[in-house]
């Protein structure tokens, strides 16, 4: 029997029966599918019950006690099969479709729309191409990685569950929030807690699996932006106001990247007011402009940057 | 990029195509009937082989005790397919995790990618809102309990105004020459500058502008966040860059390099600006090697290491006491 063929037949066996069977009940249940030599059959069930749990059909194993000795027994549930029932419209699979053609995402992106009833309308697919041609021809985005540890992470976010991983070597149990890709990495914004704060994990720093580890506890919260960050407002310190002098050549990107407004001078120069709590981050920022920033206030952080320039003179 | 479905000229694994059955299956019965040449567009498979597959394979698929009620029963009329006895397979299956996660992230990438385009139209509705839609029904597969759950992935592909890749973009489609007046953060100056813009680039986060520069009489590559001031000019280009052109990004072909000997403490800096080479030295230190594409950028990093870093060798060309005249000439900033 040809592969395929053998695969359907025993998926709708193990849908069909409302009772685990064993790996012979079912070569007799799949008559004439399955090599009758013994080693051969095991080999090729194997290979088959991979090949299905690989495309997200899953398979329960139970122990059979009935039979002596207890044997391994197999099934799909149907409700472990069938998702919850939502239909998705003509319009929304078209823009699912646009979009598996236009993002470029390391391993593809579009093998689950065959589940949800295909690329859409008619139609669909030429207006898809249409714009996907229009598009590139303006801009390119880099293919996107994608981390095995996403889905487990995601899954996790969206169900409010905790989960469990080695992160550089060390073993953390954090609350997941947020998925955020940015400055081609993702992150993973949540709960830390080990450590009982807030915090951004890089999620191709995570080492093997991720387990789920049961209900959130912590209440869900917004956590730091990865795309806002602001390296000296993360410290343990009492934040202190601080006073940064920046050119009007550098202004607009300063004020850009500090994500305030500043206070604009006549000769278009602007004065940025931050909370600080780690001032060393705070000494990286302003050194990034050379000499075309400065600390005005408080005096003793401008004394501290004078401090660390006149060690390096 | 993938090409268009129906016309995928590869052949499918047999994973694949079982994937596909199990979608398509649910899909035929409950329309109650569908054209092959639909069912091949929308489920991406190919005509030939969907033919080949529905009335040899599907076709007779059966349980225990092979009745005829229980063989699936697959009817091709006028090219119309009907499908019959398929109770098994008659409820899609489950969206996995993992299938949810990928379109979900590629959902949110166009969504970052629409910032900045006319969205609104006459009324409420806005373009993106059927892939907004379609998001937040993919986070209720997944297990959300309202339609909050689609905002668990962001995408952001750089920071820039949108304002400005929206005009950047027009300015391309348009093939109009802009003005700009651009931050040049390696050689840390202001200029003004035309440009013939080709396209925009998303690379590790970042947005830039690719086109030809008139004052460079080049090829340039801009930094979008760095654009302080953009005119869309109403004259023509003058140099088209041939479609699809782009410039490499990465540091692979910079040839000054710069050895910086850092303490343990700084040693995440040799992953984080991308170290050559780097050897570990008797008290815990490492000695790192960096392609240097400009001094301001050098410049920087020695000040801000501070003494956890020592400029140890550099090719010619870059100035051996760049730390020290570089801390003299912001020292005198703060004396003024």
């Amino acid at each position: 029997m040809d592969k395929l063929e053998r695969l359907l037949n025993l998926t709708a066996a193990l849908l069909n029966t409302p009772r685990p069977l064993s790996a012979s009940e079912l070569r007799a249940r799949m008559a004439g599918a399955y090599s009758e030599d013994l080693t051969a059959f095991r080999r090729m069930f194997e290979r088959d019950k991979a090949d299905l749990r690989a495309i997200g059909v899953p398979i329960e194993v139970t122990t059979l006690h009935r039979l002596d000795p207890p044997v391994d027994g197999y099934r799909i549930p149907a409700s472990a099969y069938a998702g919850r029932d939502v239909r998705f419209d003509p319009d929304e699979l078209a823009a699912l479709h646009l979009a598996t053609n236009l993002v470029r995402l390391e391993g593809g992106a579009g093998a689950g729309l065959a589940r949800l009833g295909g690329a859409g309308g008619e139609g669909a697919i030429e207006s898809a191409e249409q714009v996907v041609e229009a598009v590139t021809a303006v801009e390119a985005v880099d293919e996107l990685p994608f981390h095995e540890a996403l889905s487990k992470l995601v899954e996790a976010a969206i169900g409010r569950r905790a989960v469990r991983f080695t992160y550089r070597g060390a073993e953390r149990q954090a609350e997941p929030w947020c998925l955020s890709f940015h400055r081609g990495h993702w992150y993973l914004v949540g709960w830390d807690c080990g450590q009982s704060t807030e915090r951004i994990f890089r999620v191709d720093r995570i080492d093997g699996p991720v387990a789920m580890v049961g209900p959130a506890v912590h209440p869900a919260g917004e956590g730091p932006d990865p795309r806002t960050i602001k390296p000296w407002e993360f410290g343990a310190g009492e934040p202190v106001e601080v006073r940064v002098l920046v050119d009007a050549d550098q202004a607009s990107w300063a004020c850009h990247r500090a994500g305030v407004d500043g206070e604009r001078r006549p000769d278009g120069s602007v004065v940025l007011t931050l909370e600080v709590r780690d001032t060393a981050a705070l000494r990286t920022f302003v050194l990034d402009f050379l000499d075309h920033a400065e600390v005005l206030e408080p005096e003793w952080l401008r004394n501290e940057v004078i401090g660390w320039l006149e060690a390096l003179v | 990029m993938t090409s268009a479905p129906g016309q995928n000229e590869t052949k499918l694994s047999v994973a694949e195509r079982m994937a596909r059955l199990l979608g398509i299956v649910p899909w035929v019965v409950k329309q109650g009937g569908a054209h092959l040449d639909d069912i091949a567009a929308r489920f991406d498979y190919p005509r030939d082989q969907l033919l080949e597959d529905l009335t040899k394979r599907l076709f007779f698929v059966g349980v225990h005790p092979f009745t005829p009620d229980t063989l699936i029963n697959v009817f091709i009329e006028d090219e119309i397919v009907d499908i019959e006895y398929a109770d098994w397979f008659s409820q899609p299956m489950r969206l996995s995790s993992e299938a949810a996660t990928r379109l979900l992230a590629a959902g949110r990438t166009v969504l970052d990618m629409s910032e900045g385009r006319v969205q609104h139209r006459p009324g409420d509705d806005t373009e993106a809102a059927p892939l907004v839609r379609a998001l937040a029904k993919l986070s209720l597969s997944l297990g959300a309990e309202g339609s909050d759950g689609a905002g668990t992935i962001d995408v952001c592909l750089g920071h820039a105004p949108a304002a400005t890749l929206g005009e950047l973009r027009q300015a391309i489609a348009g093939r109009r020459r802009i003005e700009i007046e651009y931050y040049s953060f390696g050689r840390d100056a202001m200029t003004s500058r035309a440009v013939d813009p080709a396209r925009l680039l998303s690379h590790d986060g970042v947005w830039y502008l690719f086109g030809w520069c008139h004052r460079a009489r080049a090829e340039r590559v801009f930094r979008v966040d760095r654009i302080r001031s953009l005119a869309v000019t109403g004259e023509p280009m003058e140099v088209e860059l041939p479609a699809g052109a782009e410039p490499s990004l990465d540091l692979g072909d910079v040839d000054r390099t710069a050895t910086i000997r850092l303490a343990s403490d700084a040693a995440w800096a040799a992953d984080y600006h991308e170290a050559r080479q780097r050897s570990e030295q008797r008290d815990g230190a490492i000695d790192a090697v960096f392609a240097v594409a400009s001094e301001a950028w050098l410049a920087r990093v020695l000040v801000q290491l501070g003494p956890q870093a020592e400029l140890v060798a550099c090719d010619a060309g870059i100035d051996p006491d760049l730390r020290s005249a570089t801390a003299a000439r912001m020292l005198a900033r703060y004396r003024r």
